[in-house]
């Protein structure tokens, strides 16, 4: 390999201030400007515009240190790596609701799919006029050009989308639906669909491979494989975190003048309720919102061999002001099987059809929340289902059903627990008059936001705008935590642009931060 | 490298895993058995406490529950009998039930389907894929994937003229 491609891919000898569990022998003591808890898309990006402005900043991260070359075709073994508790995690009540969140360097950004679109304006309006948060579209607008340009966001190139996606649009376009190709953090991907595993090309280009290095390029520390265990505190000011090596005893110390919690909308409200900040809105870790999606699979008499192909080259959005949107993923034969509950000869028979099926999702804006409580220093997340919600993907269930049997579908298995396949597209519409209890359901989670919502008044918002913590000194909050309402879409790039803006604040308050 | 728990199954959780091979996974896979079982112990391993837990706990209940109708133990039970008492869980008499029989089934199907003869009978061969498309990455695009990697690091300050450590 040329010394070009082994840099592209972020391979090769590892940086030197990246430190990982191999690196210590004892307990540590660390003196910096700023301390970033965790190093997905809030973390990295703003520990990365700090860095460049000249701060000494120390990022640690609960999970581990990978570059590309890591990343191989075992999904088994990269989902046990990247994901936190094995992509098993799960939010309490009926249906449970199993949310995935990475846990590596670069944080979810390693596992996401990669689709990079702004904060809708209407939600931006909404944020502006009932939130109390003016101004903010305008604020926000060059933070998203900024780091559009950083992530690479642009279009797919045509040669690489696959059969499965191509099929999704095929279907939106024989019923006239609003289909766009999904604008992604990519760099010519090359269609290994192997996203959800980290990218093993290169081509997506997550936390890990653009706001880290930069990062480290401009002086800053990774210390890997250390879990926080607390913020250590002087009254309401932070002062810096306390942590453990995985797999041994040694403590890190880290002393900062700045503590930024950037570890998710699940484990930052934990980090800070077993910490002893406690919020005067009563909102640390209410608000929990999940963009509760659900999938189905197609069947079809063509090849589809979905895993040869972008993953989710196009989203339809004709539903998107119901706050409904339909994408095609692919995933591995071993997470397909799962999701059926066929066994026996019968599972045998359904695999055998693997390249000729098409997995879609339902995606939904949800309208109610749940909340994350920390019990015993740990976050469990508990959400109930709204049953507006559940009517909802019940309609997105049925309606992206038509569009696959537009597009050629023969069959279609729902993702309710013990519901019949349907043949065709009157199955799909009497679907609509169908009660499904809601244990029947099976719904995932890969977006989790709004724990510590933000919004200018401290009765009603855990942070400020720029996510200070109301009540609090010294410490800020720059991952999906802050979002004050479900986006609808992806929400990466409002992270990473949100962070960034947290950062401008934290370089125009330089002396007061550094004090 | 993530630290993973040391778990190993118990010999109960074993043998019972052991004997719904079988009931659960293809015919094609009944040589696989052991190997799809210790797979499911490194899915545990990774998996929330709660999780293995209360899946231990669960499939003690299912061993210990054949006894009434059956007169042994789950593990033990083979053929039409396993069949059927599986069946019986599927169906449950409460949630509980339901929810390990459908625990183990989709525990089982994802650890049946990670063993590569089983991927490779669908034809399932990401490996040389990925290889093929990131050798063409690096080759058709070459001048474009450069600009990206050098962009990443460029100077490109988010308050230009603004060094902190001096401006203080």
């Amino acid at each position: 390999m040329t010394a070009l491609s082994a840099a592209a891919l972020h391979e090769g000898v590892p940086p030197r201030n990246v430190l990982t569990r191999r690196d210590h022998s004892g307990d540590s003591v660390i003196g910096a400007d700023v301390v970033v808890v965790g190093s997905g898309a809030g973390g990295a990006t703003l520990a990365a515009e700090l860095a460049e402005a000249g701060f000494d900043v120390v990022i640690v991260e609960d999970g581990s240190y990978y570059q590309t070359r890591d990343f191989t075709a075992d999904s088994s073994a990269m989902t046990r790596q990247l994901y936190r508790e094995g992509g098993a995690s799960m939010a309490i009540g009926c249906p449970p609701i199993f949310y995935q969140e990475g846990r590596a360097v670069g944080g979810s950004t390693v596992i996401n799919g990669g689709m990079s679109w702004r904060t809708p304006d209407e939600v931006l309006a909404r944020w502006d006029h009932a939130l109390g948060l003016s101004g903010i579209a305008r604020e926000l607008e060059p933070c998203f050009e900024r780091v559009e340009r950083r992530i690479h966001v642009a279009a797919m190139d045509a040669e690489a989308i696959g059969n499965d996606n191509l099929l999704l649009k095929r279907g939106a376009d024989a019923k006239g639906w609003k289909v766009i190709g999904n604008l992604r953090n990519q760099a010519h991907c090359v269609g290994s669909n192997r996203c959800a595993f980290g990218c093993p090309t290169g081509a997506k280009q997550s936390a890990l491979v653009t706001y880290v290095p930069r990062a480290l390029h401009y002086g800053a520390r990774v210390y890997a494989d250390v879990h926080v265990d607390r913020i250590t505190r002087d009254g309401t000011r932070a002062t810096g975190v306390i942590g453990t090596v995985a797999g041994s005893r040694h403590r890190i110390v880290v002393r900062a003048k700045l503590v930024v919690a950037a570890c998710g909308a699940i484990h930052t409200p934990a980090l800070l309720a077993r910490s002893g900040f406690r919020s005067p809105s009563g909102q640390l870790g209410r608000n929990l919102a999940l963009h509760p999606n659900v999938k189905l699979v197609a069947i079809f008499d063509e090849d589809v061999t979905g895993w040869r192909g972008v993953h989710q080259a196009f989203q339809v959005r004709e539903f998107q002001d119901q706050g409904l949107l339909f994408a095609a993923v692919n995933l591995p034969p071993s997470i397909l099987a799962m999701s059926f509950p066929h066994r026996g000869a019968a599972l045998g028979r359904l695999m055998q059809h693997y390249d000729r099926m098409v997995l879609a999702g339902v995606l939904c804006a949800d309208t109610t929340t749940g909340r994350v409580r920390t019990i015993n220093g740990r976050p469990q997340a508990f959400y109930q289902l709204a049953d507006a919600d559940a009517a909802n993907l019940q309609r997105g269930v049925s309606l992206l059903s038509e569009l696959l049997f537009a597009a050629g579908a023969r069959r279609i298995l729902l993702p309710f627990h013990g519901a019949a396949e349907l043949h065709g597209p009157d199955d799909a519409r009497r679907l609509l008059g169908l009660a499904i209890p809601a244990r029947g359901w099976e719904v995932v989670s890969v977006h989790v936001m709004g724990t510590a919502r933000m919004g200018n008044d401290a009765r009603t918002a855990v942070t400020s705008s720029v996510g200070l913590v109301h009540g609090a000194d010294r410490l800020m909050v720059a991952d999906a935590s802050v979002l004050p309402t479900p986006l609808g879409v992806n929400p990466m790039e409002t992270i990473m642009a949100l962070a960034t803006r947290s950062a401008g604040h934290v370089i125009d308050n330089a002396a007061r931060f550094l004090r | 490298m993530a630290t993973a728990i040391a778990y190993r199954h118990s010999h109960t959780t074993r043998q019972v895993l052991r004997s719904l091979v079988p009931v659960i996974c293809p015919p094609e896979a009944d040589a696989l058995g052991e190997a799809i079982v210790e797979h499911m112990a490194l899915t545990l391993a990774a998996g929330p406490a709660v999780l293995r837990g209360g899946f231990a706990a669960g499939l003690v209940a299912y061993d210990l529950g054949a006894l009434a109708h059956y007169a042994r133990r789950a593990r033990a039970l083979r053929g039409e009998l396993a069949e059927r008492y599986y069946a019986s869980w599927e169906r449950g008499p409460t949630s509980m039930h339901v929810q390990l029989a459908r625990g183990i089934n989709q525990l089982m199907s994802l650890a049946c389907y990670e063993q590569p003869a089983m991927m490779e009978r669908l034809g399932y061969r990401p490996a040389p894929w990925i290889t093929e498309v990131k050798q063409r990455r690096l080759t058709v695009y070459h001048d474009d994937v450069r600009r990206q990697a050098l962009q990443i690091l460029a100077p490109d300050p988010l308050r230009p003229g603004v060094r902190v450590k001096q401006g203080v």
